[in-house]
């Protein structure tokens, strides 16, 4: 094997994008980030060195641009028909470098996919934000604000609460959205983000999806209000705190598409979430591999390098193996959502669709949990040791396996697929 | 529930008597005190609340003095039938916090391996418990064997590479090694107990001060876990000791180990406990699926299951394992080689199994349960450096070429 590039993929899933595109992202993050990312973990309430990083990546080289339409500035990333692999190639490499800048980066699409993915497009709002994002050389994000403080990861289980659990409720009053509520968590809260996608109730308790309101709010409206960041384990380059929402106003015309839409547009966020987190997981693995590689070359067992003793190179093989098929899985899971608009393809909401994405989601967020543990392991003494990366890895990632409903509703989603669960 | 951990983590109490179940009581009551119930001030200002707690528990309490000798004073807890009750005492250090623990569990290895392989050597325990009654706090830390260096051969301690050498001549030892990596606390440490090898390539070990010329540390190593250990690599260059400070026995070294093995065991599973409790709390306290307590969940409750299970093991095999202590005082193979082998394989598990208890828990408390504000983040980091230190390289494949020297004979791995 050459390198960590040699890991699989199915080559003809390949978007026309992606060896161009690839080589001079690589270049901007192995110029940008991966030297410093080592100091990221003290910058995570100022972000100092993180956010020139940002800036060159987003700003500079334009990413914030991608999914919007060439007529607004954009890159029309939206409109074609390989969104989803384009998204990993970019969730990957980001992810090799640093899982939290790879996060805050997809989010920041997160809430804009909304509007932006056929059927559910909404040319007024696409023609009120795209400015913000392409008009400027300075990173600029966007978040979901999603969770809140009682119902942890329940908004994203929406194919069995239907939206019933959500508090943050949106009143329409004259041509303007009254929004009320509290959440927490959400990537590039912590003062960060300059748009929230809200996902509201208009009727709190209601499980009717025409009650399901997803509202944008801009950062500065009156009656937002921000806590800082959190302290984490991990991650960084993604900030995260609590927002208030008190009596915010906002046009009326800000809610994405309508009743029953909004339930519909959301949901297709899923299978996005999904396929970056595999993303994330497989860029970080591959970085894994270059390193760990490094380490049982030059370090011994019995005076012969590590990985020449038969016993660690059982280990080291199966962990080599797995991200191998864990790159394979990703690009399944991309290419199915990227099948959404042929005949034979899925829509993004269909149930298979979502509990076949979030399983290849599970399964990958599992092999990675495990194997950066494994990895710490052949390093031993040395696997806590920052300088060989593999421990920033290891904290970063964890969160992945957690995030959007965590593994517990993996497994649910799976099991109401697979075996036509109707009350889990 | 919660102040209930003995009647739910049964661990076997023989041996047990009123002064050890005395000094276990309070310890506990310094963590529920000092640490635990003070659990945001003291993330908030960790480095300086650490100093002012370890004061206590270490000075104030006597506990630097826990393995030092009865006759110099100390607690006498430094014989293979007291390992009991220090592994009682570290599991509560534990659950308060790693990093005390594996500061004390370092202290009380140099004297129980000291203590034992010093016979007629009286000074070097003499000059070393008296440096321990002071009313200063003193830190030991250990260097073992790690991964050699492609390249350049080393001798080697059961199959791991020694890195450091020592030489004796006349009535001093020269010590010498590069970039050497202790345990932890590398920075703080004021003595070192290090694997070296011999002038003949044995595995010996040496006690170095750290004001002896010729000795320099590396920058901090920044680290996953245990933040207050500051770590650093060590050089020594041609660095003379006493030569009572070599211990010219390879079984010293398998002893060492085998504490080593046992007492950060006793570390980890304190935290192991100290995240049930929070996970615990947790769990009667959250609700998903808009109203089902989560531990009312049967998916949440297997999973906060597996949580107790891998933790109530864990402890039993560590209690086994300092039931076995004593018998490193047989000759031949059921004697010292079978607790090396067994501490290996008992450390090993125990480890890994309170590693996944934490892994499995976090899967429960999501976002939260990465937060420093809940504090189990800070036990699942600090296990995890523990485990990958005791690991010393090559994950698990040492310890089962370890396993399989001893139980099936094998002669080359």
């Amino acid at each position: 094997m050459n390198g960590f590039d040699d890991f699989s993929r199915p080559m003809e899933y390949i978007s026309p994008l992606d060896r161009h595109f690839r080589s001079v992202l690589r270049r901007y993050i192995e110029q940008e980030v991966m030297p410093f990312r080592r100091q990221y973990d003290e910058d995570w309430k100022d972000h100092a060195i993180i956010e020139p990083a940002f800036d060159k990546l987003m700003g500079e080289l334009g990413l914030q641009k991608a999914l919007f339409p060439p007529e607004h500035g954009g890159w029309g990333i939206t409109r074609s028909d390989y969104i989803f692999r384009f998204a990993y190639m970019l969730c990957e490499e980001l992810g090799r470098a640093d899982t939290g800048m790879a996060v805050a980066l997809a989010v920041t699409f997160w809430p804009l996919l909304v509007i932006l993915v056929e059927p559910f497009v909404n040319e007024r709002l696409i023609a009120e934000f795209a400015p913000m994002f392409c008009n400027t050389k300075k990173a600029v994000f966007a978040a979901n604000a999603m969770t809140e403080p009682q119902g942890g990861s329940d908004i994203e289980n929406m194919g069995l609460l239907r939206g019933r659990t959500i508090r943050t409720t949106a009143r329409l009053e004259g041509d303007q959205w009254v929004i009320n509520g509290h959440k927490l968590w959400p990537t590039n809260s912590g003062g960060a983000a300059s748009l929230f996608g809200v996902p509201c109730t208009t009727r709190p308790g209601s499980d009717d999806l025409n009650d399901f309101a997803f509202i944008y709010v801009p950062a500065g409206a009156e009656g937002v209000t921000q806590g800082g960041p959190y302290e984490k384990a991990g991650m960084a380059a993604d900030k995260n705190g609590d927002i208030f929402f008190d009596h915010v106003r906002v046009p009326a015309w800000y809610r994405a598409h309508g009743p029953g839409s909004d339930a519909e547009a959301f949901y297709q966020l899923i299978p996005f979430g999904q396929v970056a987190s595999s993303a994330f997981l497989t860029g970080a693995m591959m970085n894994m591999y270059e390193r760990l590689n490094e380490f049982v070359s030059s370090r011994t067992y019995r005076n012969r390098p590590l990985k020449e003793n038969d016993a660690v190179a059982a280990i080291i093989g199966r962990i080599a193996g797995d991200i191998d098929i864990c790159r394979i899985l990703g690009h399944e899971a991309a290419m199915m959502g990227d099948r959404r608009n042929k005949p034979y393809g899925l829509p993004l909401t269909s149930e298979e669709l979502v509990g076949k994405i979030r399983n290849i989601k599970d399964f990958i967020s599992d092999r990675a949990v495990e194997n950066f543990g494994k990895a710490m392991d052949v390093l031993g003494l040395y696997g806590p040791d920052r300088d060989w990366d593999i421990e920033k890895h290891w904290r970063d990632i964890k969160i992945i396996q957690l995030w959007m409903g965590g593994k517990q509703l993996c497994q649910m989603e799976s099991a109401r697929y697979f075996f036509n669960c109707e009350t889990v | 529930m919660i102040g209930n951990l003995e009647g739910l983590f049964l661990m076997p109490e023989k041996g047990i008597d009123e002064e050890t179940q005395g000094v276990v009581t309070l310890v506990r009551r310094w963590a529920d005190k000092e640490v635990i119930g003070d659990r945001l001030e003291y993330r908030r200002n960790y480095p300086s609340r650490f100093d002012e707690k370890r004061k206590t528990l270490f000075l104030a309490m006597g506990l630097q003095r826990l393995a030092v000798p009865e006759e110099h004073g100390g607690f006498g807890w430094h014989t293979p039938g007291r390992m009991r009750h220090v592994l009682r005492v570290l599991t509560e250090i534990g659950r308060a916090d790693c990093s005390t623990g594996v500061l004390l569990a370092m202290n009380c290895a140099l004297f129980t391996v000291v203590t034992r392989f010093c016979d007629g050597r009286n000074g070097l325990t003499d000059s070393l418990a008296s440096s321990y009654l002071e009313d200063e706090m003193k830190t030991a830390s250990c260097i073992l064997t790690g991964p050699g260096h492609a390249g350049r051969e080393t001798p080697l301690f059961k199959g791991r590479s020694i890195l450091a050498r020592a030489a004796a001549a006349g009535e001093s030892a020269t010590v010498s090694g590069e970039d050497l990596r202790p345990l932890a606390a590398g920075l703080a440490a004021d003595r070192f107990l290090i694997v070296c090898a011999d002038s003949d390539g044995s595995p010996c070990l040496a006690l170095v001060p750290v004001d002896a010329p010729g000795i320099a540390r590396s920058e901090r190593v920044k680290a996953a876990g245990l933040d207050a250990l500051a770590n650093a690599d060590i050089s020594l260059d041609a660095v003379t000791i006493p030569k009572d400070h070599l211990i010219l026995d390879q079984d010293a070294v398998s002893y060492l180990s085998a504490c080593l093995n046992l007492m950060l065991g006793g570390v980890s599973l304190g935290a192991g406990l100290n995240f049930f409790e929070i996970v615990s709390d947790w769990s009667d306290s959250r609700v998903i699926k808009g109203g089902t307590v989560l531990k009312e969940n049967p998916l949440c409750a297997s999973v906060l299951a597996d949580t107790a299970e891998e933790i109530a093991c864990a402890g039993f095999l560590l209690h086994d394992l300092a039931g076995i202590m004593p018998l490193t005082d047989h000759p031949g193979p059921s004697g010292m080689e079978a607790v090396y082998t067994y501490s290996a394989m008992i450390g090993a598990k125990a480890q890994q199994g309170i590693m996944r208890a934490i892994n499995r828990g976090l899967e429960l408390m999501g976002s939260a349960g990465y937060a420093r504000e809940w504090h189990a983040e800070k036990h699942w980091r600090d296990v995890k450096t523990i485990q990958s230190i005791m690991c010393g390289t090559g994950a698990e494949a040492p310890v089962k070429m370890d396993i399989a020297r001893f139980f099936y004979n094998c002669s080359e791995i």
